[in-house]
């Protein structure tokens, strides 16, 4: 007998088998588009409990609330905390805190089953797109104008302007809860030692980084998934020159929105830098904590445009004595449109309620305890960053440098607080990223900056099948 | 192979007294559906395909129609628009690009992670000393284990590891450069220069991939008789003639095979890119489809597109596997040397 005989000869399985294989290789990104069955979400109506001052949103005793939160620097211990509050005021009710680190991935089987969380803390590299979900999210309006736990109405303990950030086409749906100061960082104890000045301007700046070198530092410097902070430095100086006009052209995604005069003024101003060699060498290929541990820790270069958040971020990586200090971002020229003072600031940390949630009562409960004084306290004090609420921060800053000039910088700024949302709104900044990496080891210059971020802009701005938010 | 016929074991069609059944007899077919076959075409039929359809089939087949949708993935709400999503992503610069640095990957990486194995494996097994029995260099052993070890590693792990050996300024790469004297690689951005950023990932697939296809090779000749090997050498071919003209042609099929794995490894390379160059890299030199595919799902919000983007990915690398076994049956695959 020959084996080749057989109706199915070796070689034939052997090469059935391997496009067997072949496929199921292939079927892994295939099916990863797959969902796990389509349900048709029955709209449940929240049993409604008895609505009272103490209860706002009629939250059922005996419910459980069930909180989705994202699990990153800020940890979750603080919605945990805000839980027990809840359970403490609404006797009977239980609230289940959830960490997850990807909360797109986790959450899309429950938006597309119907039976989505009753709050999400949609934050982190992996949130949803708000854009995709916002049709199905609960309208948080009598959130802030219900009573906290101390009796005062919510809306009047908020800092200026923070619902804006959650406001889509007039509705406000996202909760951002910490709140996040746009800064440019450095050392304010290097700074007094070497007699330097923060620098308020591009050209200061420039004279800062030949200063600089004399001492042997870089001026600024950056890692390659955080070169867009350079680029969130640069619309906030944009802004600050240009004024509204700006902000609203680069919102709405207008045609030639990174050629104005204004925007042009400050990718100039930052190319003068490079081509000086004031910037970092070698970011485009560095990770970013690795980055900024050359700022925070090693101090080879002297300022760093980020977010609040650096402070807890960088605490592991911080060289002691390194007093920590946020000032505006630089302007222009000394006759911006808004003063040098005026602050980017926005929230972070976007609080949900889908409005197809079980208990759709109990995540604005969730909310409300969370917006109440004893854990907004609970908050700052632990993660040394404020929430939108007013007044949790003493004047010590709990001991921190940073947090303390984020309260100075806001009083400073008073009502000139501006933010903007397209960059994550339309998820634009994975693309994004490259350009400015491109930008910054001094590749590009400003004319290929501005066209490649044009055409990010433009694609989307063409592209049909994306929602767009007016904003005015 | 005809020693079996010979022998008494399985003597044609009329059954040996209390042997071996054979499928295909007259008494197999007079036997129908007992409880052994029932169970039998269960266990080892039914169940499996079952479960091919449920978790194999029918996510494909799902997956192929939400591309024709504008589907966001959040809702259960979506609309059939047709081909258009396939209209956009052929005019989608950044897609293309992804597709064009897949390509350059399934070419590169299997031709040199496969060509490299090829050499150690022969070194090891058949290149020792020209005296004496065929034989693998001293200390073969050892070798066959030192090479192995990248592939224990998990994928991603050898990404955060090489990530850190291309730190610009403080990684072991720039550091040895750098001590020897070449002060240009001073602070020099390997995973961030649109010059090198291409060929520093690949490398470190390579790397990690070298030691494995290696064995799977060493494993395939020693299936190879000494003889052949010896009456080659007698006949006076050197080690690159044996390889070349016996080793190769011997273990053709496992060639064949190791060229599908790692074509199909080349074209996702999620993993690795996920670790190294999660932003797709400078000028997106290093953008694979599956990133693309996976920040336009989750991040952008447009399941349907990225579906899209996953049936064209399925395509490529099925058209790669067809085009393994043409350029296979090409070069000869067909005379059965390796049975």
């Amino acid at each position: 007998m020959d084996i080749n005989s057989r109706p199915l000869g070796r070689r034939d399985f052997l090469r059935g088998s391997l496009a067997a294989a072949a496929l199921a290789a292939t079927g892994s990104s295939l099916a990863a588009c797959a969902t796990s069955g389509t349900g048709t979400g029955a709209q449940s109506s929240a049993p409604a409990g008895q609505v009272s001052d103490t209860n706002p949103f009629g939250v059922q005793s005996g419910s459980t609330v069930d909180a989705v939160i994202f699990k990153g620097g800020y940890g979750i211990d603080y919605a945990e905390f805000a839980g027990k509050q809840v359970e403490a005021k609404q006797s009977g009710v239980t609230v289940k805190v959830t960490p997850t680190t990807k909360v797109a991935q986790t959450l899309q089987p429950r938006f597309v089953a119907g039976n989505p969380p009753d709050v999400i803390d949609n934050s982190g590299a992996g949130l949803i797109g708000i854009n995709t979900i916002r049709d199905q999210l609960a309208e948080l309006n009598d959130v802030i104008e219900a009573k906290n736990y101390e009796g005062t109405v919510i809306k009047d303990t908020l800092y200026p302007g923070v619902t804006e950030p959650g406001t889509f086409d007039g509705k406000f749906i996202v909760l951002n809860y910490a709140l996040t100061v746009y800064a440019l960082w450095y050392s304010a104890s290097l700074f007094e030692q070497n007699g330097w000045n923060v620098p308020k301007t591009y050209d200061e700046m420039l004279a800062l980084g030949k200063e600089a070198k004399g001492k042997g530092k870089y001026l600024l410097g950056w890692g390659k998934e955080a070169a867009t902070y350079y680029q969130t430095m640069a619309i906030g100086s944009a802004i600050k020159e240009g004024g509204d006009e700006v902000r609203l052209a680069l919102e709405n995604l207008k045609p030639g929105c990174w050629s104005l005069p204004p925007v042009q003024d400050v990718f100039n101003g930052l190319k003068k830098i490079i081509d000086a060699g004031y910037m970092k060498p070698g970011g485009s290929g560095t990770v970013f904590t690795a980055a900024q541990a050359q700022w925070s820790d090693a101090e080879d270069f002297i300022l760093y445009p980020s977010g609040g958040w650096i402070e807890n971020e960088m605490k592991d990586q911080t060289k002691s004595g390194f007093k920590m200090t946020g000032a505006p971002e630089p302007t222009v020229s000394s006759n911006s449109k808004l003063p040098w003072e005026a602050l980017h600031s926005t929230a972070g940390e976007g609080y949900i309620v889908p409005s197809q949630g079980k208990n759709v009562g109990g995540g604005k409960e969730f909310l409300r305890a969370m917006l109440s004084k004893d854990a907004a306290v609970n908050f700052a004090k632990t993660k040394l960053s404020s929430t939108i609420v007013k007044g949790t921060v003493p004047a010590d800053g709990f001991g921190s440098t940073a947090l303390q000039s984020q309260i100075k910088m806001l009083e400073a700024a008073g009502s000139n607080i501006f933010s903007w949302q397209f960059v994550d709104l339309y998820g634009m900044n994975t693309d994004q990223l490259v350009v400015w990496n491109s930008f910054l080891s001094g590749d590009a210059d400003v004319a290929k900056l501005t066209k490649g971020l044009q055409d990010i802009t433009d694609k989307v701005a063409k592209d049909d099948s994306i929602k767009k938010v007016q904003v005015s | 192979m005809t020693t079996l016929t010979s022998g008494g074991l399985t003597s044609g069609v009329s059954a040996p007294p209390g042997g071996l059944r054979r499928f295909g007899s007259a008494r197999w077919r007079k036997r129908n559906l007992t409880f052994d076959k029932i169970t039998f075409f269960l266990v080892f039929l039914v169940i499996p395909v079952a479960f091919y359809i449920a978790f194999v089939v029918s996510p494909f087949v799902q997956a192929a129609y939400f591309s024709l949708t504008d589907w966001t993935g959040f809702t259960p709400a979506m609309n059939f628009i047709g081909l258009s999503n396939y209209a956009k992503l052929f005019s989608d610069s950044t897609f293309l690009q992804a597709v064009g640095n897949n390509i350059l990957m399934a070419i590169v990486i299997p031709i040199v992670t496969l060509g490299l194995a090829m050499f150690f494996a022969t070194r090891v097994t058949v290149g020792g000393s020209t005296g004496g029995n065929v034989k693998g260099l001293r200390s073969s052993s050892f070798y066959r284990v030192i090479s192995f070890f990248p592939y224990v590693i998990p994928a991603i792990v050898i990404g955060l590891i090489w990530s850190q050996i291309y730190d610009p300024n403080s990684g072991l790469l720039n550091g040895i450069l750098t001590r020897i004297g070449l002060e240009q690689f001073t602070s020099f951005p390997w995973l961030g220069d649109v010059r090198t950023a291409r060929w520093a990932v690949m490398f470190v697939i390579i790397w990690g991939l070298v030691g494995f296809y290696m064995v799977l090779f060493i494993a395939a000749i020693k299936g190879v008789p000494a003889e052949v090997f010896e009456a080659a050498r007698i006949d006076g071919a050197g080690r690159f003639r044996t390889s070349v003209s016996i080793t190769i042609p011997l273990i053709r099929e496992n060639v064949q095979t190791a060229f599908i794995y790692i074509g199909i490894l080349a074209l996702d390379a999620f993993v690795y890119m996920a670790a190294l160059e999660p932003g797709g890299g400078p000028d997106n030199t290093t953008l694979v489809m599956a990133q693309q595919l996976f920040t336009t799902a989750f991040t952008k919000g447009q399941f349907g597109y990225a579906c899209a983007m996953g049936v064209v990915l399925a395509i490529i690398t099925l058209a790669y596997a067809g085009l393994v076994f043409a350029v296979n049956r090409i070069f000869g695959g067909k005379s059965e040397v390796g049975e």
